[in-house]
């Protein structure tokens, strides 16, 4: 979307207060939805709980194509239509809500510094786990994916989905890895982050920010999705503030709205939906 | 009276006219075949009985002996002189319609020879056919869009009238491609067989959607007494997008991925004398369709018809009525798609409205219906003191018209009494007249002052001047 188009979009939706009936939308929880995909879509949920915002969560099988970025999840408030964190953080801002506004301006550079670590190390590895390794692919994913669609549909589109992760690999240079060194990559990771939160509840002192509910949603799926091997997992198990670290968010923030259908069977530690 | 030079003068029949092989033409207009050499000797042959022996081909090359037998073999039958020209006229017209040929000419000669008979004649086909390959270009006019067409087109493949084409199309709206095999059964042209492979992109701005389909479909066409049968198998992959960020959020619900797979069937009977502006005659279409049954994700059952009488009054003036109606029911728990609903309004159907631009409706993006009717009455005359009669002024006509009709959804478990009121309630109309201008035989442009009646609240209506160009006209 162009500069102005942007401009345009966060004027009208300041002009407007958080309706009642806002709606996340997601793939088919049950049979659907992918690790990266549910990872995401906790973290916008996290994110909107954190703000004290009602959104309701809704399942389509093609939310994907409904995106009007082609990702997951997005939100559909008043007649508005935003994906992905980034581009909701933002619109939520426009309507007066942030979780940031307390930060000075060297904790903000580091706070994006910190998200885009999480979406390229994380996120990547997950893609990574779910399209690049054989036995994933064929055993979780392919079957998750294509749950939807009639044959020959389902090869087609798992295939196409397939190609295009596997380009993008390509194109940032992870497509030679092994899955031990995603391993490694990921574990690096979880180190950095539990450094960076030591023994602070939140990754900025006391209260949350965007920070926070990226990594309690990747984090969180990974420690309760189960896969066809239990290292992925094991890496975050590893450190155990990150442990804490999730389920303080998950005590704080979703487990009074247990009684709520959309998040109530995913969150509890350590038993999770199984991805098979 | 048909006079024949003696003892051998070769006698042309050439009755089409010299505008090259076009299959347009009357059959059996036999009147005025005959080129006389008035010096030598004249016989009078009209009824004298004569004798095929023969029947040649020059310049049959790939065209398989077999495949031309069975479209010359009435001429055989002939027995006497005029017989022999109408049935060999009548072998040229089918020999030109396989689509084969660039030209057929007939010569009809006395025999010669050791086992010639008195009174044997025989009949040359001088034919040449088309080149392997041949290429083409032209543009097109659909339904209120343009575009480019790059064909190639591979004519008599396997020596049996076989067809391949491949086409390109580039259009305003729309880029597509599209690859198709064709066969007609040997002897009987209208009875043939296609299977087609296809990608087309369309872009609905009405209701800010894009559609892209992919598909395959085989068909078999044959005629049945006086009416024409086509059924079909169509498998299509189709994908649905919003045009825009600011589409509504109804139509945002429907895009990704389905899989139609269904069976249809249409009978046609047509009668007029010409598609597009007819004199007189009448047009029955009637279309089915199965979708479910055979696979695919997408189950319904789509019934529509058409109709169009045409019926010539004093002052070269032309009464034509029709009537379109149609209604889909979605089969099983899904709710119809977006793609296989039906549209109405526009310059094409209910004048005075925008293009599909009647019944439900979000956000100003049109949804379409499971149910419509719509009917028109058009009074067809020449221009007002007819300008350029007999040449470009009778391409133009003048119409005043009155159309109506109604697109909406039902419910299915209220009965037909109830589905009956839904469609005769909030009925949008129009009148109007205007200039219809005929291109070719295959489209026509309408420029025509319009007043909608009966306008809904959603509805977008076109008051006053409203453009029109396309195939199909209500």
């Amino acid at each position: 979307m162009s500069l102005v188009a942007d401009a345009f979009v966060s004027q009208i939706a300041a002009a407007e207060a958080w309706p009642e009936n806002a709606a996340l939308y997601q793939p088919l929880k049950g049979e659907q939805i992918l690790l990266s995909d549910n990872a995401s879509s906790l973290a916008v949920q996290a994110f909107l709980k954190m703000c004290n915002l009602p959104c309701q969560v809704i399942c389509r099988a093609n939310a994907e194509y409904m995106s009007p970025s082609g990702k997951v999840p997005f939100i559909h408030v008043g007649n508005q239509v935003v994906s992905e964190l980034g581009p909701i953080v933002q619109f939520v801002k426009a309507k007066g809500h942030s979780l940031s506004d307390g930060l000075d301006e060297v904790q903000k550079a580091e706070m994006k510094a910190y998200m885009e670590l999480v979406n390229n190390m994380l996120l990547t590895a997950e893609l990574y786990i779910q399209w690049c390794d054989v036995a994933t692919l064929e055993e979780i994913t392919e079957p998750r994916y294509s749950s939807p669609f009639p044959w020959p549909l389902n090869y087609i589109l798992a295939y196409q989905k397939r190609w295009e992760i596997q380009r993008k690999m390509k194109a940032i240079g992870w497509a030679n890895k092994t899955l031990d060194q995603v391993f490694e990559d990921v574990d690096q990771c979880c180190q950095a982050l539990s450094q960076r939160l030591g023994a602070q509840p939140y990754f900025f002192s006391k209260q949350p920010t965007e920070l926070d509910s990226l990594v309690f949603g990747h984090l969180f799926t990974i420690l309760t999705t189960q896969l066809t091997n239990d290292e992925l997992r094991e890496k975050v198990q590893n450190t155990e503030t990150l442990i804490d670290f999730c389920r303080r968010i998950e005590h704080n923030y979703f487990e009074d709205h247990v009684k709520d259908t959309s998040t109530s069977d995913l969150l509890r530690l350590p038993k999770g939906p199984s991805m098979h | 009276m048909f006079l024949l030079n003696l003892p051998r003068q070769v006698l042309s029949l050439d009755p089409l006219p010299a505008a090259g092989p076009d299959f347009g033409s009357v059959v059996g207009d036999d009147a005025e075949l005959v080129e006389m050499e008035p010096e030598t000797r004249q016989e009078v042959l009209e009824n004298k009985d004569v004798v095929v022996q023969y029947v040649h081909f020059d310049g049959l090359g790939r065209t398989k002996d077999d495949f031309v037998m069975y479209e010359i073999g009435e001429v055989f039958k002939a027995k006497n002189l005029i017989d022999v020209m109408r049935k060999s006229h009548e072998a040229r017209e089918k020999l030109l319609r396989l689509g084969i040929f660039r030209q057929v000419e007939v010569l009809i000669d006395t025999c010669e020879g050791d086992d010639a008979l008195p009174n044997g004649i025989d009949v040359t086909f001088e034919v040449t056919e088309l080149r392997r390959v041949t290429g083409s270009y032209n543009t097109m006019v659909g339904n209120n869009e343009g575009s480019m067409v790059l064909g190639i087109k591979l004519p008599n493949l396997c020596g049996r009238a076989e067809k391949m084409t491949f086409q390109f199309s580039y259009g305003t709206k729309e880029t597509s491609y599209g690859l198709s095999f064709f066969k007609p059964q040997p002897g009987n042209f209208e009875r043939n067989f296609s299977v087609n492979f296809y990608k087309v992109t369309g872009q609905f701005p009405w209701s800010s959607l894009r559609e892209t389909d992919r598909g395959i479909s085989t068909e078999i066409s044959f005629p049945i007494w006086k009416t024409s049968h086509t059924l079909k198998w169509e498998g299509v992959w189709r994908e649905l997008g919003c045009l825009s960020r600011t589409a509504s959020f109804s139509i945002r619900e429907q895009s990704g991925h389905s899989l139609k797979s269904s069976l249809s069937h249409a009978m046609v009977i047509d009668t007029r004398n010409s598609s597009i502006l007819p004199r007189k005659g009448a047009l029955l279409k009637i279309n089915q369709e199965l979708a479910g049954y055979t696979g695919g994700d997408v189950s319904f059952l789509k019934e529509d018809f058409e109709l169009q009488l045409n019926k010539k009054m004093i002052w070269d003036s032309v009464l034509s009525a029709s009537l379109w109606s149609g209604m889909l029911v979605p089969i099983g728990e899904k709710p119809s798609s977006i793609a296989d609903r039906f549209y109405l309004g526009g310059p094409t159907s209910v004048r005075g409205f925008s293009m599909y631009s009647i019944g439900p409706q979000s956000e100003g993006d049109y949804l379409g219906g499971e149910a419509y009717w719509a009917g028109g009455l058009h009074l067809y005359t020449p221009l007002p003191f007819r300008p350029g009669q007999g040449g470009f002024g009778d391409l133009f006509r003048t119409h005043f018209f009155l159309n109506a009709g109604n697109l909406c959804n039902l419910n299915y478990g209220e009965g037909p009494k109830a589905h009956l009121r839904k469609l005769a309630e909030c009925i949008r109309w129009s009148y109007g007249a205007g200039i219809v201008l005929r291109l070719g035989n295959i489209a026509r442009l309408e420029l025509n002052y319009c007043i909608p009646m009966g306008v809904q609240s959603g509805d977008r209506i076109c008051d006053g001047v409203q453009f029109g160009a396309g195939i199909r006209f209500l």
